[in-house]
């Protein structure tokens, strides 16, 4: 490819008029091929490793799809009996949904206040500090979800963690508790490993946008009299309107799909049905139970939920600047 | 962005607002560092899950020795390792080829090509894994190192696109122009002005492909299935706990084991992390 292009440019010439912008005639073959021979291999494998196994996933989730099918490699079209079953069934309405829902909206929240907060603080620091704190912060970035989970399964372990030791040794509980079996705590440790494990992005992210807002702006604003909460909200937070729009749906979409942080929990893997939400439902009565349809239709619901959520980022996206 | 270290809010430091800070400071590191500190802390206690200490109440190396001997740690190290690496090498040269093509030309389906990309990422894994089980068992690949990887580069591609398209982007096209004129062909610049240019991108987008593939949880459970020997470190954990009790002080060590080359590598790429991650998206 590199030896065909008749080049002949003189080197040290300034650029011949006719010539810079305009490629000769005899490459603009190659070079409208050029894109796609680059993007072929890329295309090729995600193709085949991602596209295809989501046609694969929803054609699955209208089959009545087990072992059998899996070996006999034969369909067992069911129509949308699956959607049918999951639609009507208690666990999604009374478990399923609001685990996910309603953990996400919360998790977004807290991600979200609490990593702005700690960019507003970041941003007010030193050099030397601000270095610190923010190694800090990617510490805890950048800690594996599965080692992260087992570590905080650890901090609230019923018989030996470190927090039913310290909170009977304040005399706050008479005996050790097991923060796993019950709904509401449990998720409140998956929370607080998500948040622990999201904020830096926020942060981090935030902290280069708060960086970018011209000081001029703000000493205006100081010069008419506005106070720090009001620069904070009238200066600063609509000129990183973008970057919130950004980290908001990134988290949401990020904290739907919890998957690790919840299985790998005591009871967490589909033993206890109380604290199921979309992928771990998904996940269990697929692998759990062989109903690899049932499975893929609640994959094809939580898919199509991202899905949604992913068009109005793209729009997010695209309304800042042209692809 | 450090250079332009400003002082907000403290140009007239007040003794109050000080205190403050320095508690807000004091009790950010401690929410942040405390689950790390912890895992060292019982990884290197042999009382840990005996009694509750803060600093380790009898310091040891036993239950490393232990989780890299007997524990098999060594092995699930070793195959982690063949993974990852092979997920950056692959998925880092097809995602080199294809941010040059997206970053650098114009052609039809371009943006269509770009929003694949974009939206293909959002998929929850949940997703893939019932019909690549599936796809991967019909090639024979269950519980093989091949299957996994083959996998894992599928996952990692498209983040690395979005990512290297902004640093193939911000070179310069005067640059290339400039090769062009003295005669270099388009391979030629490639090697000789892209890909030096870019290396420094490449080096964060491996980075990221190699932590998905070292973290990655899912697909290694469900694809490794049984094949013991073949477990990466994600799941090779998960053989510490037994029965009734969890042998903690080798959970913890093992964790720490995995947690280190990733922390090393993210304080190496902390610079990039915000700028790649919204590269595109966000123009600070």
């Amino acid at each position: 490819m590199s030896s065909t292009m008749p080049v002949a440019a003189p080197a040290g010439t300034g650029p011949e008029p006719g010539y810079r912008g305009r490629r000769p005639l005899g490459r603009s073959l190659i070079s409208r091929l050029r894109p796609w021979m680059l993007l072929t291999p890329a295309l090729l494998v995600l193709a085949v490793l991602l596209l295809w196994p989501l046609v694969r996933v929803a054609l699955f989730s209208l089959q009545d799809y087990g072992l059998k099918e899996i070996v006999s490699k034969e369909s067992n079209w069911i129509g949308l009996d699956n959607f049918v079953e999951i639609f009507t069934s208690e666990q999604l309405w009374q478990v399923v949904l609001p685990n996910t829902v309603v953990f996400a909206v919360l998790s977004v929240a807290c991600t979200v206040v609490f990593g702005t907060v700690v960019a507003v603080l970041l941003a007010s620091l030193g050099r030397v500090w601000r270095t610190v704190v923010s190694s800090a912060i990617m510490a805890a970035w950048a800690m594996p979800a599965v080692t992260g989970t087992y570590v905080w399964v650890w901090i609230f372990d019923a018989d030996r963690g470190v927090f039913n030791h310290v909170a009977q040794t304040l005399g706050l509980q008479d005996a050790p508790v097991n923060w796993f079996t019950e709904r509401w705590s449990f998720y409140a440790i998956v929370l607080l490993n998500v948040v622990h494990h999201g904020f830096p992005f926020v942060a981090v992210t935030v902290l280069a946008g708060l960086l970018s807002v011209p000081n001029e702006l703000l000493e205006a604003a100081e010069i008419d009299g506005a106070g720090p909460w009001r620069r904070f909200f009238s200066v600063i937070v609509p000129q990183l309107r973008q970057i919130f729009a950004v980290v908001i749906i990134l988290s949401t979409i990020w904290d739907f799909k919890v998957f690790a942080q919840v299985y790998l929990m005591p009871g967490g893997s589909g033993t206890n049905r109380e604290v199921l939400n979309l992928g771990v439902w998904s996940y269990t009565e697929s692998f759990g139970q062989n109903r690899y349809g049932f499975g893929a239709a609640i994959a094809v619901l939580l898919t199509l939920l991202l899905l949604a959520i992913t068009v109005v980022y793209v729009r997010t996206i695209l309304k800042e600047d042209e692809l | 962005m450090s250079a332009r270290a400003r002082v907000r809010g403290g140009r007239r430091p007040q003794p109050g607002v000080q205190v403050g800070k320095g508690v807000a400071v004091a009790a950010l590191l401690a929410f942040t560092l405390f689950p790390t500190y912890w895992m060292l802390v019982s990884a290197l206690d042999a009382k840990a899950g005996i009694g509750t200490s803060f600093v380790p109440a009898e310091p040891t190396l036993e239950h490393f020795r232990f989780v890299l001997t007997d524990g098999g740690f060594d092995v699930f190290l070793r195959n982690s390792l063949v993974v990852a690496l092979a997920t950056v090498v692959a998925s880092s040269l097809l995602a080199l080829l294809a941010s040059v093509a997206v970053a650098r030309f114009r052609f039809r389906f371009r943006t269509q090509v770009l929003m694949m990309v974009l939206v293909v990422q959002m998929v929850p894994l949940e997703a893939l894994v019932i019909p690549l089980f599936v796809q991967v068992r019909d090639l024979n690949l269950l519980g093989t190192l091949t299957g996994i990887t083959i996998v894992y580069i599928a996952l990692a591609l498209p983040f690395g696109i979005w990512m290297l398209r902004g640093f193939v982007a911000a070179v310069p096209v005067e640059l290339e122009e400039a090769a062009y004129l003295d005669g270099a062909s388009w391979g030629r610049m490639f090697r000789s002005i892209l890909f030096p240019l870019v290396a420094p991108g490449l080096v964060a987008t491996s980075i990221f492909s190699f932590i998905t593939a070292w973290n990655e949880f899912v697909f290694a459970m469900t694809l490794l299935g049984g094949a013991t020997e073949n477990y990466t470190v994600a799941i090779g954990l998960r053989s510490f706990f037994g029965q009734h009790s969890n042998d903690w002080g080798a959970i913890m060590a093992a964790s720490t084991i995995i947690t280190v080359p990733v922390m090393v590598f993210f304080i190496v790429v902390q610079r990039r992390l915000a700028s790649g991650l919204t590269a595109g998206a966000v123009k600070g």
